[in-house]
């Protein structure tokens, strides 16, 4: 018999009779599968995160080289003529000491104590700097070191750059480690959410033994048997994603302000809601092939044709 | 037409495998009624399974109007089945649907339409004689009636052929011989009836062919045969 319109809506209704009485085990089984699409999307969503975070970051990497008060503006552009014929550097900028006052003065306009502090200095107390971005973050330390060792380096007072460095590759490593830990966590998940689906689908088959006999005696075509069971696992997988996109989402909008407050950059909310079309697509679709990969193991195994 | 050549059934029971079928050779005809008898064990239920490839053979050839049965592949054994109707000694219905449900059942699963459910089923009901009781539940009748609706859900795909495995073993006397009569009444349509009973009243109401089966083997086949032991 060809799978015709009328049959495929009998397959399927058979299939949503079958799931309306395992409502218990229903639940169960599409409980692990929430956990499991849940513990996805916030792999997922936490490397969005992360990436954003690094590449902020990297962004914002810069050495800044503190000249010593008594370089001149002349011998400031020599260093910078010297810099900027290197390959590695990417952008190097002069901030002399006139225009780090204007900075800071602008800074802190609003604040009467700071402008009074520097009126009664009467000289201007901050340093003129080079600030000198590279092509790639990994090329800062050598970097570094040249112009520690370069001729010029007698006329550097210090240099700034460590901190950021550290903090990179700390991040870096935080979020591989948990990229690694969050893909086994997965997949341990969801060998157990197969698992688990497996068993209820070949409880259902056990459940349906005297119609199952009687169809194939009859001669009902193979996916006239199978298809419900199918169906039924399909169903628990998309019931399971819609759960997983209702519990995910307002949680998305709930911490976005937050992160954004430490990141702000990163606009969750706004991230999440451009791509909900996929997000939806990949959350349903990963909760089909689960359900839909048990229930034809159960199938193969379970159900003489 | 049915045939069997050299046909051998081994059943893998734990560690020694056990010969059900022994060099089976057979031809039945379109249109006969053939009682298949011997005591339990012989090999009976073995033979029939063999027909809709319930159980494939070890060993020989088995063909149903010219289709090599063991050489079917899973999607076309449907079409096999629905050439073929069969009953069986328990009945097989299903509980929780009436005489017009469990007959229906057999036509939605190969996704017949409303229309022909409706006009099929009660036709096929009244041929078995069951045209009072669409909407009893098999636990309201009796058991020659369970037959009875079993019978008319075996005939719904109009088979060719018709098995019967010991199909009156559960039933009172009365009961067996209305059950024998109407298998009578279908293979004068024209349907082939295979018979497997170990009852030699029955076999002897029918009064036709008769094949006697023995551990795996036929050792007797007689036209209208009577039955000994
Ligand atoms: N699935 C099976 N596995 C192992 N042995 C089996 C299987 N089915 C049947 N047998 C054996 O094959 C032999 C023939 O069985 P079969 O059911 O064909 O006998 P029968 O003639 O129908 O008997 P009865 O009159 O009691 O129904 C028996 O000895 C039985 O134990
Ligand atoms: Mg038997």
């Amino acid at each position: 018999m060809k799978p015709t319109k009328k049959n495929l809506m009998r397959v399927i209704e058979v299939g949503w009779i079958n799931f309306k009485r395992n409502s218990w085990l229903a639940f169960g089984t599409i409980g692990i599968m929430v956990l499991t699409l849940l513990i996805f999307v916030g792999l997922v969503a936490f490397n969005i995160v992360s990436r954003t975070t690094i590449a902020s970051l990297e962004e914002k990497v810069d050495i800044t080289a503190y000249l010593k008060t008594n370089v001149s503006d002349d011998q400031a552009s020599e260093i910078v003529n010297e810099l900027e014929n290197l390959p590695e550097i990417s952008y190097v900028n002069y901030v002399s000491r006139e225009e780090a006052l204007e900075e800071f003065k602008k800074r802190h306009a609003d604040e009467e104590l700071v402008q009074q502090a520097l009126l009664e200095l009467g000289e201007n107390p901050l340093q003129a700097s080079l600030e000198i971005k590279a092509g790639e973050t990994a090329q800062y330390a050598s970097l570094v070191s040249f112009i520690e060792k370069s001729d010029f380096s007698n006329l550097i007072d210090k240099i700034d750059f460590y901190e950021n460095s550290t903090v990179i590759s700390r991040i870096q490593k935080i979020s591989s480690g948990l990229r690694v830990g969050g893909i086994l966590v997965t997949l341990i998940l969801s060998l157990i959410a197969v698992l688990v689906t497996f068993n209820t689908i070949r409880l259902t088959i056990y459940s349906q033994k005297q119609e199952i006999e009687i169809m194939r005696l009859v001669g009902a075509s193979n996916w006239h048997i199978r298809g419900p069971f199918v169906v039924e696992g399909a169903l628990y997988g998309i019931i399971a994603g819609l759960a997983v996109l209702i519990i995910f989402y307002p949680m998305v909008y709930l911490v976005s302000p937050r992160v954004q407050s430490f990141i702000p950059s990163m606009d969750l909310a706004n991230y999440f809601s451009n791509f909900f079309g996929q997000m939806g697509l990949l959350v349903l679709g990963s909760g089909i092939a689960l359900g839909v990969v048990s229930s034809v193991i159960a199938v193969r195994r379970y159900l003489k044709i | 037409m049915i045939t069997f050549e050299k046909v051998i059934k081994e059943y893998n029971g734990g560690q020694k495998s056990y010969r059900a079928l022994d060099d089976i050779n057979l031809e039945i005809k379109d249109g006969e009624f053939v009682s298949i008898i011997g005591p339990s064990g012989a090999g009976k239920s073995t033979l029939l399974k063999m027909l809709i490839r319930e159980e494939v053979p070890s060993g020989g050839q088995i063909t149903v109007d010219n289709i090599n049965v063991p050489e079917l592949t899973d999607s076309e054994v449907p079409y096999l089945r629905r050439k073929i109707g069969t009953i069986f000694q328990d009945f097989k219905l299903l509980t929780n649907k009436t005489s017009f449900e469990n007959v229906a059942f057999a036509l939605e699963v190969v996704g017949a339409d409303e229309e022909q459910i409706k006009t099929d089923v009660p036709k096929v009901l009244r041929i078995v004689g069951m045209d009072e009781k669409f909407e009893n539940f098999p636990h309201q009748l009796s058991g020659g009636e369970r037959q009875r609706i079993a019978i008319a859900r075996a005939l719904i795909h109009r088979p060719k052929i018709l098995l019967a495995d010991e199909p009156t073993g559960n039933l009172d006397l009365l009961n067996t011989f209305d059950v024998i009569k109407l298998l009578m009444k279908i293979n004068e349509f024209g349907t082939t009836v295979v018979l497997a009973s170990h009852d030699r009243e029955v076999v002897n109401a029918v009064g036709q062919r008769v094949i006697t089966m023995d551990k795996g083997k036929v050792v007797k086949d007689q036209e209208q045969g009577k039955y000994t032991i």
